[in-house]
Order: C-alpha cells, then sequence, then structure tokens
C-alpha cells in the first residue's frame, strides 16, 4: 500500500532541515554553558555570531511548511507533522535565542566564579545540556520515552531555578554590592528555566505528531 | 440533538453473485452533510445508490441487510419506491436538466405529483430556485432552455429540481467533479446551505471538498466501510492505517 509521492520527498527536506536546526541550537546550548562554566568570553561571542545561522535557517523552515501548506494540502499524520514542525522550529528558534542572551550576560559574571558556582549554576547548565540531548533524540527519533524525560527534567530544572532565584534575593537583601551581578544571575536563571520550558513544548509537540492528542496544559 | 436518519445493518449488495458492499453498518444523521470517499470501486457510489434503490434498475442486483430509513426498512415489500426517491432525491455528477424551459424543469415533479395550480407552481419554482442558489440569475429567463445555462447552473438546476419535490434527504453523486472551482465553490456552498433543512449525503473523489463541506466522512474500500467518524477526525487523526493511507495519497 506504500507509494511514494512528490510530496515525500518535500517532507523529507522538512524533516532534515528541523533536525539540523534541533542540532545547531544544540551546539549553541553547549557552547553557552561550557563558556559560562568557564568564563570563555571568546566562545561567548562565538556562540552570539552563531545566531545568524540560525535565524536563518528559522526562516526557511517557515517558507518550506508555508509551501507545503500552500501547495499539498497536507492532512492527517502529514498535517500534524507540519504544523508541528513550524512549532517546534518557533521554539528552538527561542532557545538560540536564550542562548544568546545568556552568553551576553557572562562578561559582567567575570570574577564572581565563586559565587556562581556557591549557587549551583554549574548543576542546572548540565542539567540543561541533559534535557536538549533528550530534546535532540527525540526530534530525531519521535521516540516519545525521551518526551516523558523531557517533562520530568523541565519540572526538575524549574523548581532549582527558583531555589537558586529565591537564595539570590536573599543575597541581594543583604549585600547591596552584588546587586548588577545578581540581577544578571537571575536572569540567567530565568534563561534556563526558559530552556526547559521550550523543551517541554517540543516533546508536547511530537506527541501531537505521533499520537494526534493535543498534551499541552494538561497535568 | 443528533437524529438518526438512516442507518444500515449488516448490509451486502452483490451483482450477479459477485460482493460489491460487504457488511456494511453505519448511521447517518439527520440535517448533516456526511460524505463517502474512496478510491473507484471501492462500494461508495454503489452504497449511495442503494439509499434511494437507484441500483433496482440495475439487473442481477441482490442486497441483504437492512437499509432503514426513518426506522423504515427501504427494502421491505410494501415500500412505494416512487414515493421513496420523491424522499430521497438525487443529483448526479453531470448535469442532465430536461430539454425544457428552466421553469418547466422544477415545475416537472411536482406537476407529476399532481399540483397543477400555476400560483402555486410559481411559488414552487421561486422556492426551489432560491434555495438553491440560482435564482437571481435565472428569474428574468425563466422561459428559456436549461440547455442555455453554463454547466454550474445546470447542476444547480438539477438541485433545484431536486428540491422542488420536498425532499427529506439529497444524495448527490460527485456533484461538483465536472465543474469550475468557481462553480464548485457555489456548490459547496449550497450544499453546506441545504443542511439546514436536509440530510445530505455525497460521494466525492475530491478530498478537500470531503473536508470543506461534510460533518461526518466514511471511507469505502474495497466494499468495506473502513472508518465513519466526524470529517475532523479522519483528517487530522484517523484511526485506521488504510485510511491515512488513501488520504494522504500513500494508496499505491
Amino acid at each position: 500500500m506504500e507509494n511514494y509521492r512528490i510530496f515525500d520527498s518535500e517532507l523529507d527536506k522538512l524533516a532534515h532541515k528541523v533536525k539540523l536546526m534541533c542540532s545547531q541550537v544544540n551546539h549553541q546550548v553547549n557552547d553557552v554553558i561550557l563558556a559560562l562554566n568557564t568564563n570563555d568570553l571568546v566562545l561567548a561571542k562565538k556562540v552570539i555570531a552563531n545566531d545568524e545561522y540560525i535565524n536563518n535557517l528559522d526562516v526557511k523552515i517557515d517558507k518550506l511548511c508555508q509551501k507545503i501548506f500552500a501547495l499539498q494540502q497536507p492532512v492527517a499524520s502529514d498535517l500534524r507533522y507540519i504544523i508541528s514542525a513550524l512549532k517546534i522550529n518557533n521554539d528552538l528558534e527561542r532557545i538560540g535565542d536564550h542562548a544568546v542572551s545568556i552568553a551576553k550576560r557572562i562578561e559582567p559574571l567575570q570574577e564572581y566564579e565563586q559565587l556562581i558556582q556557591e549557587l549551583g549554576l554549574e548543576l542546572i547548565g548540565e542539567k540543561t545540556k541533559n534535557i536538549f540531548s533528550d530534546v535532540v533524540e527525540l526530534v530525531n527519533g519521535h521516540n516519545l520515552e525521551f518526551a516523558e524525560q523531557i517533562t520530568i527534567k523541565a519540572q526538575e530544572i524549574k523548581e532549582e531555578c527558583r531555589e537558586i532565584a529565591s537564595t539570590m534575593l536573599t543575597e541581594m537583601m543583604h549585600q547591596s554590592e552584588i546587586v548588577v551581578v545578581a540581577a544578571n544571575i537571575l536572569i540567567i536563571i530565568n534563561l534556563f528555566e526558559r530552556i526547559s520550558g521550550y523543551s517541554t513544548n517540543i516533546a508536547e509537540s511530537i506527541s501531537f505528531v505521533v499520537n494526534g492528542e493535543i498534551i499541552k496544559h494538561k497535568k | 440533538m443528533i437524529v438518526e436518519k438512516i442507518h444500515t445493518e449488516n448490509m451486502f449488495l452483490y451483482y450477479s453473485g459477485k460482493m460489491a458492499l460487504n457488511n456494511i453498518s453505519i448511521q447517518i444523521p439527520e440535517k448533516k452533510v456526511t460524505a463517502f470517499i474512496g478510491p473507484s470501486g471501492c462500494g461508495k457510489s454503489t452504497f449511495l445508490r442503494s439509499l434511494n434503490r437507484m441500483n433496482d434498475l440495475i439487473d442481477g442486483v441482490k442486497i441483504e441487510g437492512k437499509v432503514m430509513i426513518d426506522s423504515v426498512n427501504i427494502y421491505d415489500k410494501n415500500i412505494d419506491v416512487v414515493n421513496l426517491r420523491k424522499k430521497v432525491g438525487m443529483v448526479f455528477q453531470k448535469s442532465n436538466p430536461f430539454a425544457k424551459s428552466i421553469y418547466e424543469n422544477i415545475a416537472y415533479g411536482p406537476k407529476i405529483n399532481g399540483i397543477n395550480n400555476k400560483h402555486q407552481l410559481d411559488e414552487i419554482v421561486e422556492t426551489a430556485l432560491k434555495n438553491a442558489a440560482i435564482w437571481d440569475e435565472v428569474k428574468d429567463r425563466l422561459g428559456d432552455s436549461a440547455l442555455g445555462l453554463s454547466g454550474g447552473q445546470q447542476q444547480r438546476l438539477c438541485i433545484a429540481r431536486t428540491l422542488a419535490v420536498n425532499p427529506e434527504i439529497v444524495l448527490m453523486d460527485e456533484p461538483a467533479s465536472a465543474l469550475d472551482p468557481l462553480s464548485t465553490a457555489k456548490i459547496e456552498e449550497l450544499i453546506v446551505q441545504l443542511k439546514e433543512h436536509y440530510t445530505i449525503v455525497i460521494v466525492t473523489h475530491n478530498m478537500q471538498q470531503a473536508a470543506r463541506i461534510s460533518d461526518n466522512t466514511a471511507f469505502f474500500y474495497l466494499g468495506e466501510l473502513i472508518e465513519y467518524d466526524k470529517t475532523r477526525k479522519i483528517f487530522t487523526n484517523p484511526e485506521k492505517k488504510q485510511t491515512e493511507d488513501y488520504i494522504t495519497g500513500r494508496f499505491g
């Protein structure tokens, strides 16, 4: 019953681009975490520069989805895949932006390595890398076991980020001289939390592709 | 509330002993558009025609099981087929107006049914043409030959002719497949309007058309009803792989 369609080559092209986007954003996330952990300003600048490639790819994926919608009138699993590709692309692009935002905040954190270590920022970074490697697996293979893992891990990251934020706020009240650096740390924490949030969105989108059920906002 | 208009139970149809419909059980709701889709030869038109006994006209057709309309088996011996076809009208792929005036095309059915009052016929003709969304285009030339109308107009005239005998169900077999996109759009819009008063069952090869206008979609394959569900469900997340393969064009 299987039959090759011209449409399939368009879908293959789209799947290839989404996987490429995912892998590029994965590099950005890994690099920015490494740059943060090692105070590597050169690597931070590289992350900022690479964003343009991701933005271009984002537009290409959008255009390809538009073209498929307009010319192929996709239905059923094809329709679900293209809707999800658009959303996943959007989420990945936002994660890429967040990596850039973190990269831009590494310089003001110089000289505060000890504080960063004490707060456990490195651990959050590792967990974010870990959740994103699940995202890559999920996007490449549509194995929903990774989707479950992502949801669990995102919740953990969220809780830990909130804990760090609360510690930070207490410190700020006692040491006014750290307010500037603390504000940057709070922003970075928030960005990590957002990255894990977008990872959850991607997990939900892939679940929609596979099962056809919208699971977001369901607890 | 959804009221059931048509239902079949374990229905089989054979053409000279060869099975064309295999155990079809379906419930079709009142005042909704139900679309039948499937590849050529899947039995969808045969099934549609069995809903007003059009297959009776073909030699060697044998039907088993129940075909119920308003809870009455239309294949019962005491059923008056002429009355049945008044109640269950039909529109075909190729528009087939009579070689008469526009007015006479519409008035023909009511006249046969004994209505001869000119005033009453005028009213029926006007209402039918209005309901078929063609009144404005023909009201000034009701005496002209129907054959002078465009293809799309002829098809709407045929729909008006069907409506003139006041049916409850309208069966449509590929009603827009020979029309240009603009005429098709008019027919589709008309079908959606008609469901306010009529139960519509439509066979179409145009899946986007089924998606646009129907409430429920039934997918037939090799004489079997493979899947029947809300149109939205069929076109976003069908249950059966055969349905998925067909609507996505992966059917080889």
